[in-house]
């Protein structure tokens, strides 16, 4: 697939544009190579506004991607440019950046607050205006109330939400999150979730990494697949769904009658194949994802039997990839 | 207004702050001062009773000896113009003294001395002037009878004494010792405990990982991801370095300087004008543990044991500090380490605040020329026999060999000091700016 240079995304206000027309985060052919090993194979891609998501498997070269853009590591081949800037050689730019690492590791001594002001300081700040702009960042990640306490004794989810904080105080056009929710409760992935999308629709370009699709989906659709240091796919997620969903797709369902309701559903055109597993399992077989579940509802409703589940396990990234890279992960 | 300078100090102080913090709150900073303050206590512990113990008296020229048991001291019949030796010979004018009288009865008269030759003494106990023929009264052939011939060199470094035999032959040994002792227990323990020892051991502990930690930790990509330089990083942290150690290093020596000016010998209750020297040993410890820690924190980018590489540069500076103490100045060749420098600014201000000092080496290396006498072939040498404390003394002080006055001497290592922390700091700053942050 070739990523498109113009691709950007979908802001539901418009976006703080940059000095120039340039995109905000700009790849050009980039690599990176450590020692035989590479990380990064010839990455284009430009990225201006709302919510994208960063996709791909452990390893897959996110990180790397977002060490480049943040001037943490200089590239081996290709030309990187943040805000118009070379970000390994002008740190001007991260005046205008947010940047969540994916380290664990923080000043556990330390209160949020006292984390937040201190860094604020560095982008300028007097300590008064970082005290005051904290406060306000330290709301908007609803931990106003803990704001006090020692981070060490925070949990895994108000830590990540202490390093968002820290990445908001300067009002940035760009935030970039390296996999924000990794390790985090539900409850936590929720509220970092609806954090990430709020800050979309406020209208800042929000680049954010994750290996799980699930996560991604419900955060934005605009994503950029990786994989092994390469774009894979690039576009709207629903784009790459419904060509997904082209491909063969196991749909299990969950239930007491597994023959009888197979007899409803066979009629149905898309199903090209069924199996019986143990003896609560239907599992369907079908080339078009998307139409089977526009019908299976009524179906079900229809045969008057109780459905307890419906799962799709080649719905996740690792089936995409498969498919993508046509079998071979 | 905000303008670039403003916010330059913003996140100047926001970095220095936020270091001086991290070492406070780690337990490593207080184990670590607690350590050097502790060692130099114990060191302490030895000045202070060597100021409470007494340097027994000598009785050099050997005249409160009675040797014709008639009562009277020798020393006293040869004043008086009787015969020591014959015990039907004495002066019945007068009582006779304790023999004690005649112990450390002709000390020190060197007063204001000139560059060049100089005549001082003075044969308080007479048995110089008693001799009988003017040649005997003038064994240093200056034409000065009864004298102590000094030939001052700055130039070179010379310092020549010449005594009439029985010119201040017998000088006060508790007195100098004592004297000695203060002064060469104050450049000891600050040119080797507090200039190199703490100026390298501060810099090892707290320098090395000021930078390379936060690399370790992850915890450098907050401060890397600030429109902050990596430059300005380095430099805000040696600011939040030099808050820690550098206040440490000044309370240490005023705590010591309060200590030694009690218990110095003197007759004040308080010897003020070993403040200076104080001083001068703090400020070349501050010096010198900023150059290590701009070097060592450069290891520590530049290395992730970058603790190896700093203990071969302190075995190095070890040597070299050896050579700038034992050397009196002489050698060059400390002039290639950061200790060389530092040491001069101690000698510069060991010759500002103390400007006797060589000269009181000198009286304590020629010690009275006393003790005995060595007969050549040609004519009849004094075998010298220090005081005590005066080789301590003299081993413990060097000149700054610079060929400049000495507060120029301070001021021009102090700046070299400073230079070679500028090049630290740039090599430092070229090696983070290159380096990869993963």
């Amino acid at each position: 697939m070739i990523p498109d240079m113009t691709q950007t995304g979908k802001p539901e206000k418009e976006a703080p544009s940059s000095s120039n027309s340039a995109p905000v985060v700009m790849f050009d052919r980039v690599s990176k190579s450590y020692g035989r090993i590479t990380a990064l194979t010839s990455v284009s891609l430009g990225i201006s506004g709302g919510v994208t998501g960063i996709l791909g498997m452990n390893g897959a070269g996110k990180s790397t991607f977002f060490k480049l853009m943040m001037g943490k590591i200089r590239p081996s081949s290709g030309t990187i440019r943040l805000f118009g800037e070379d970000p390994w050689k002008n740190t001007a730019p991260y005046s205008r950046i947010g940047f969540v690492p994916e380290h664990e590791k923080l000043h556990d001594w330390m209160t949020a607050f006292d984390f937040v002001t201190t860094f604020a300081r560095l982008h300028g700040l007097t300590r008064s205006e970082a005290e005051k702009e904290a406060t306000r960042v330290l709301k908007f990640v609803s931990l106003d109330d803990v704001m006090h306490k020692q981070i060490g004794q925070f949990s895994k989810g108000m830590r990540q939400r202490v390093k968002i904080a820290h990445a908001l105080v300067n009002d940035p056009e760009l935030i970039v999150l390296d996999e924000p929710l990794q390790g985090c409760d539900p409850l936590a992935r929720t509220t970092i979730m609806n954090v990430i999308k709020e800050l979309g629709a406020m209208g800042r370009t929000v680049l954010v990494s994750s290996h799980i699709l699930g996560e991604i989906e419900r955060i934005t659709e605009q994503i950029v697949i990786l994989h092994r240091g390469r774009i894979l796919a690039l576009g709207n997620s629903h784009a790459i769904r419904e060509m997904l969903d082209q491909h063969p797709h196991k749909i299990v369902l969950q239930c007491q009658n597994p023959r009888e309701i197979a007899k409803h559903i066979i009629d149905v055109g898309q199903v090209t194949g069924m199996a019986f597993v143990d003896s609560d399992k239907l599992i369907l077989e079908t080339n078009n994802l998307g139409d089977v579940h526009a019908k299976l509802p009524k179906l079900i409703v229809d045969s008057g039997f109780t459905v307890t589940g419906i799962d799709n396990p080649d719905d996740d990234l690792q089936s995409i990839l498969k498919y993508l890279t046509g079998g071979s992960i | 207004m905000d303008t670039v300078w403003s916010k330059l100090d913003r996140k100047s102080t926001a970095i220095a702050e936020f270091t001086m913090r991290q070492y406070r709150q780690r337990i490593s900073t207080w184990v670590i001062l607690a350590s050097a303050t502790f060692t130099i206590m114990l060191m302490l512990l030895f000045y202070v009773d060597a100021m409470n113990s007494e340097f027994e008296s000598i009785d050099n020229d050997g005249d409160s000896f009675d040797d014709d048991g008639d009562g009277y001291p020798n020393g006293q019949e040869i004043l008086e113009g009787t015969n020591p030796h014959s015990a039907d010979s004495f002066p019945d004018w007068v009582e006779p003294d304790p023999p004690e009288k005649w112990i450390n009865e002709d000390d020190f008269d060197w007063d204001s001395l000139e560059i060049g030759e100089n005549s001082v003494g003075f044969d308080d106990d007479g048995d110089c002037k008693i001799k009988d023929t003017p040649s005997q009264r003038d064994s240093n052939s200056n034409n000065v009878e009864c004298d102590i011939r000094i030939n001052l060199d700055p130039a070179n470094s010379t310092f020549l004494v010449e005594g009439d035999i029985g010119v201040d032959e017998d000088p006060d040994e508790d007195k100098y010792g004592k004297e000695a002792s203060h002064r060469a227990f104050i450049l000891g323990i600050g040119k080797f405990g507090i200039v190199y020892l703490l100026g390298i051991f501060l810099p090892l502990f707290l320098a090395t990982g000021l930078i390379r930690d936060e690399i370790t930790d992850g915890t450098i990509h907050y401060i890397l991801a600030k429109p902050i330089s990596r430059g300005e990083v380095l430099l805000y942290r040696m600011i939040g370095y030099i808050g820690i150690t550098w206040p440490f290093i000044i309370g240490l020596c005023l705590f010591l300087s309060i200590i030694t000016g009690i218990f110095g010998p003197g007759e004040d209750a308080f010897r003020w004008s070993d403040i200076g020297i104080w001083m001068s040993i703090a400020f070349a410890a501050m010096l010198v543990s900023l150059v290590y820690g701009v070097i060592f924190c450069g290891f520590g980018i530049l290395w992730k044991n970058g603790v190896i590489l700093a203990l071969i540069f302190a075995t190095w500076e070890l040597g070299m500090a050896f050579v700038s103490i034992f050397s009196g100045g002489e050698s060059a060749v400390r002039y290639f380490s950061v200790i060389g420098w530092g040491l001069t600014v101690v000698d510069a201000g060991t010759l500002i605040f103390w400007p006797d000092n060589f000269l009181l080496i000198e009286k304590g290396l020629w010690g009275g020329g006393h003790a005995f006498e060595v007969n050549s072939f040609f004519d009849m040498e004094v075998g010298y026999e220090p005081l005590p404390g005066a080789e301590p003394l003299q081993g413990f002080s060097s000149n700054p060999g610079l060929g400049l006055s000495n507060w120029l001497s301070m001021l021009t290592s102090s700046m070299v000091l400073i230079f070679q922390g500028i090049i630290a700091w740039y090599i430092g700053q070229t090696i983070f700016k290159g380096k990869e942050v993963d």
